[in-house]
């Protein structure tokens, strides 16, 4: 009994860092923000509609319904937010639960989508909502939230209530765009999932982005060597994955792709050659059966090749 | 020399079964993700193929099993990334819904705990 109520009591302590606010900064709140009432267990999409047209992209409320709510759990899950941010081409980018960073992120134009839980520990009621304001001099927060177009809440209550999330909440960005306070591994990794998601012409203007912010990073050079795959830009794919190399000899990954840009020009002795490098270079177990596995493919495609070749007349 | 052809056409068939399936993360045959750049996570789920194709065969299974409309499943899978994917595979019970309902189960706790407390019940204590 007792343990119970010390876990309850728990939560209403808040971390200095996550609650400060630098001195000066002045009330900011994106009235243009649009606003989608939620129906009933649907806050999800209402925030996630709120958030997306907020960053230009053209969405419909019953088509993110679709997409994020799971009618027998009545409520969206997080993963789900983020999947529907990805197929409609733009970055989610999961930020450090911080006022300042909330208040810097508004200062760029862009409201955030947070996890509440509006009840208690024992009662969760759980909520997303999307920050659209804060008020520094009267210390509450503006929120379009379920059917308020703007609920003001003071910052102490949506502490608290946000804190039962961990301070749970993302920023959708263009493909263009860098969020303030940039973590280069979270951004890289956001925009390896918007590839991942099928996205790969957002995802190419993304590591464009990236490269402008870090020159020659090997990641983003990676990614960028995959999007040109993706459209069949077998030149260039080969050229950044040779750039890559440049910076990263040792690469197997990247060797691995420059083979498959080879091949997809019927240079098949030159990818063969490239893949045996990656074999003896490599150390990594799961990527040696991804890397027999090119070599085969690559072998199947030349030996295609020639048979296709000795049957025309 | 029959038995290693058969194992050739069963390898075939399997990467055929995965370049193919609607579910799979996997886009082109012999590319390697970005993903597999970015962190040791990622790394692992995006060589795991087969075990990511079978994890989004069973999310769209839980999915269809919580109510969603079967034509809307693999587009919905397809925005997950693959550390993603096998993450909800393990956790989808435990994850959070947010949708406002309140929890019955912790209503009944709480009616429970304040009679509890006024000494209604004693319904915590251990015998």
């Amino acid at each position: 009994m007792p343990a119970f109520l010390v876990f309850v009591s728990a939560c209403a302590s808040i971390p200095p860092r996550v609650g400060e606010l630098q001195a000066g900064q002045a009330p900011i709140e994106l009235d243009d923000t649009p606003f989608f009432p939620q129906r009933q267990f649907q806050c999800g999409p209402a925030a996630l509609a709120t958030a997306l047209t907020s960053s230009g992209a053209d969405v419909d409320l019953q088509a993110l319904v679709d997409r994020v709510y799971l009618p027998g759990k009545q409520g969206s899950l997080q993963v789900e937010m983020l999947a529907a941010t990805r197929t409609a081409g733009r970055i989610p980018y999961l930020i450090d639960g911080r006022l300042q960073v909330l208040w810097a992120e508004l200062s760029a134009g862009r409201p955030i989508v947070v996890l509440q839980n509006l009840g208690v520990v024992a009662i969760p009621r759980w909520h997303f909502a999307v920050v659209v304001g804060i008020d520094t001099e009267r210390d509450v927060v503006i929120l379009r939230s379920g059917t308020d177009r703007r609920r003001v809440t003071g910052l102490r209550t949506f502490l608290r209530t946000w804190r039962r999330s961990d301070f749970w909440g993302f920023v959708i960005l263009r493909p263009s765009e860098l969020p303030t306070a940039v973590d280069d591994v979270r951004y890289l990794k956001a925009v390896a999932a918007l590839e991942n998601a099928g996205r790969s012409e957002e995802a190419a203007t993304a590591w464009r982005t990236a490269l402008q912010a870090w020159p020659n990073n090997p990641v983003a050079l990676f990614g960028l060597g995959n999007a040109a795959l993706a459209r069949g830009d077998n030149l260039a794919a080969e050229a950044l994955f040779r750039r890559m190399l440049e910076a990263e000899p040792s690469s197997a990954a990247a060797r691995n792709n420059l083979a498959m840009a080879l091949a997809r020009q019927a240079r098949y002795e030159e990818a063969l050659r490239e893949i045996g490098i990656a074999l003896q270079a490599n150390r990594d177990p799961a990527l040696d059966r991804e890397l027999q596995h090119t070599k085969t493919l690559i072998t199947n495609m030349s030996r295609q090749r020639a048979s296709d070749t000795q049957a025309e007349p | 020399m029959k038995f290693v052809r058969l194992r050739t056409t069963l390898l075939h068939l399997v990467s055929l079964a995965i370049t193919c399936t609607g579910f799979s993360q996997v886009s082109y045959a012999g590319v390697i993700d970005t993903a597999y750049l970015v962190d040791q996570e990622s790394r692992a789920a995006s060589l795991a193929r087969l075990e990511v194709m079978l994890a989004s065969e069973k999310v769209a299974g839980q999915l269809e099993s919580f109510g969603v409309d079967s034509a809307l499943i693999a587009e919905r899978i397809r925005g997950l990334s693959d550390s993603e994917l096998l993450t909800l595979e393990k956790e989808m019970d435990r994850q959070v819904a947010a949708g406002d309902a309140l929890s019955l189960v912790g209503a009944v706790f709480l009616v429970l705990l304040i009679l509890e407390l006024v000494g209604v019940t004693d319904i915590f204590k251990s015998i």
